[in-house]
């Protein structure tokens, strides 16, 4: 969401009494997230999205992998396939809702992994700088210069990830460069403040001063970098799909129930298929979009 | 400026190096090779003539013996013959690096044809409805993947009214290979590559429009009496450009990608496919050249971003 959308607001009732009381900057930043609606309804909307997914078995009551021969190629019908069926007879409603789970299984277990390399990592380069903050950045440089889908397509077909969790070791071994060079330049800026100079005084460790003094200060731009990476993630997966380089196709994702659609015939005539993962896809990538844009301005002290 | 070009230029060699070692290691690593897949098992002997092809291709070797064959080969400009295509690669990568700039010129062109004025439409009347509704739309467009804009293409375009093919770089009959033909075949691609960050240059072309127009200059450029277009299109616009035009070096990293996957899904026989084929098949010495060029592009692109900043703003000086 463009920034004016949130700025614009006229100081509320709430804006007036808060002079009086005294709140900690993460309630502020709380209080300004709920008052811009487009982000709050993306919430609600992704919140919809993965309940769906996560209770996909009170949706539905078929399998992803269970073949209903007697119907195959079935356009929708109700309510024995509300969303229709493949060629092998599998529910698409039930691939589309099951593989919601494999997707947001890659994206929110990959955006912890690699928050976490890029929070090791770019505390590292930018507390101590020096030849530390150089190898690391070395490593960072030569790991965006090397095409992130190239890398990821050529590891995938050397190291065929036959399960989600190894094609989840592999989106998180090539996908963390951006973020540490970003959470890098986070670090680097607080590196000369006061209260780090303060926390040296006193003896704090290098880990203490990163985890315990740093780390809340970029906690905005962190929450941010997140979701966009979330977002991302759930990009990647689908386009891995497309171009062969997924999990096996009789795993559920979004992706695989996408590259299904990937012929005219199915294009043309059974919208069903692709419609509803295309849609969800979309959804997904919008939300966190529109989230993490809420995200930026309710953290951003220049607002309000 | 030539001093600092020329050793950015140098500093890439390192980086080339260290990714040609690095991509050499892990297309090694993996069991079997581009041969085991196509062998015909009925053969008489199979193994045997495996281990002859294996042999002449220099598999038997050890890695690094052969990577440095591959080097020594690649630096006199001798890039191999491919394993699967049993043509010289350096012959398949002209036709697929043409196809491929085209995609990419048509897909800059459309991005700044559309998203640089939709920017300056904005911060002509800020805030307005036509503002927030469009800011809205472009959120909306850019937050969509490009796939699922190519899928939508294709629907409309090449199923339902049948005006733009979307399969391959060229066609066939008569008037094939022609540029019309070849801008034919590039379009639905490149629009699926356009619409989807198009709208990151009418962010940023709208923010920096608004960013000069509060200078003092343009101030003093109204008091003199200037007339609102010729102080908005004379004075404001060009300066605001600076920011914009830097995000062109950046841009070929995410070309690149782009390319990878919409060439795959249109079947484009640009570097993006002979890329995917050429995994798919195990095809090494391919595999190395596209790797490499697609890494040169990129190095190329921020080296790109860098100058056009100082080209663009005086102040900028790198020595």
């Amino acid at each position: 969401m463009p920034a004016h959308l949130t700025s614009s607001a006229t100081p509320s009732p709430a804006a007036v009494s808060r002079r009086r009381t005294v709140k900690s900057p993460t309630r502020l930043a709380l209080e300004r997230f709920l008052r811009n609606r487009a982000a709050v309804g993306s919430l609600v909307v992704l919140c919809l999205i993965v309940l769906a997914s996560l209770c996909a078995p009170l949706l539905t009551h078929w399998d992803p992998s269970y073949q209903d021969l007697m119907n195959t190629d079935s356009p929708p019908v109700w309510p024995a396939h509300p969303l229709g069926t493949d060629a092998n007879g599998i529910d698409y409603l039930a691939r589309d809702l099951y593989g919601g789970r494999v997707d947001f299984l890659i994206g929110f277990v990959d955006m912890a992994v690699i928050m976490l390399i890029s929070i090791v990592l770019g505390g590292l380069a930018g507390f101590y700088g020096g030849w530390v903050d150089a190898v690391i950045m070395r490593i960072v440089d030569f790991m965006m210069n090397f095409p992130f889908l190239l890398l990821i397509i050529v590891l995938q077909s050397l190291v065929p990830a036959n399960t989600v969790w190894l094609l989840i070791l592999v989106i998180a071994a090539t996908g963390w460069a951006n973020i540490t060079r970003f959470m890098r330049g986070l670090f680097l800026n607080l590196r000369e403040a006061e209260y780090v100079l303060a926390a040296r005084i006193v003896g704090a460790g290098a880990w203490r001063i990163i985890l315990r003094h740093m780390l809340p200060n970029v906690l905005g731009p962190l929450m941010v970098q997140a979701t966009l990476l979330v977002a991302n993630l759930i990009f990647t997966e689908a386009a891995l799909a497309i171009l062969g380089f997924d999990v096996p196709v009789t795993v559920p994702t979004w992706g695989n129930v996408l590259k299904g659609a990937q012929d005219f015939f199915v294009l043309q005539s059974e919208p069903w298929a692709w419609l509803p993962p295309a849609g969800l896809i979309f959804l997904t990538i919008l939300c966190m979009n529109f989230i993490s844009d809420g995200l930026r301005d309710a953290f951003d002290p220049c607002f309000d | 400026m030539v001093t600092y070009i020329t050793r950015r230029l140098l500093g890439m060699i390192p980086m080339l190096f260290a990714i040609s070692v690095f991509v050499f290691l892990l297309m090694h690593m993996a069991p079997g090779n581009a041969f085991t897949a196509i062998l015909d098992p009925r053969l008489k002997d199979p193994e045997q003539l495996q281990k002859a092809l294996e042999q002449a291709a220099g598999l038997d070797r050890p890695l690094p013996w052969q990577y440095w064959h591959w080097l020594q080969q690649f630096v006199t400009g001798n890039m191999g013959n491919s394993f699967t295509l049993h043509r010289p690669v350096a012959e398949l990568l002209g036709p697929a690096l043409e196809n491929t700039l085209m995609l990419a010129v048509l897909a800059e062109a459309m991005i700044i044809v559309l998203g640089i004025p939709i920017g300056i439409w904005q911060a002509r009347k800020p805030y307005s409805a036509f503002d927030y509704a469009s800011s809205t739309a472009l959120f909306v467009v850019y937050s969509t993947p490009y796939y699922i804009l190519a899928f939508f293409l294709i629907y409309f375009f090449a199923i339902e009214l049948q005006w733009f093919p979307a399969q391959n770089a060229v066609g066939t009959g008569p008037g094939a290979g022609s540029l019309v033909d070849h801008l034919h075949h590039a379009i639905l691609p490149a629009l699926s590559l356009a619409l989807s960050s198009f709208a990151v240059y009418s962010r940023f072309t709208r923010a920096s429009m608004l960013d000069v127009g509060r200078l003092d200059y343009v101030r003093t450029a109204y008091a003199k009496g200037l007339s609102e277009n010729r102080v908005f299109f004379k004075h404001v616009f060009r300066n605001a450009m600076i920011p914009v035009v830097t995000q062109f070096g950046f841009d070929i990293g995410n070309l690149v990608a782009g390319a990878v996957i919409l060439e795959g899904l249109f079947s484009y026989q640009g570097m993006g496919y002979l890329f995917l084929q050429a995994v798919y098949n195990r095809d090494y010495p391919v595999i190395m050249a596209t790797t490499l060029i697609f890494a040169v592009a990129i190095l190329i692109g921020n080296l790109v971003a860098d100058v056009l900043y100082a080209v663009v703003d005086p102040r900028i000086r790198y020595n």
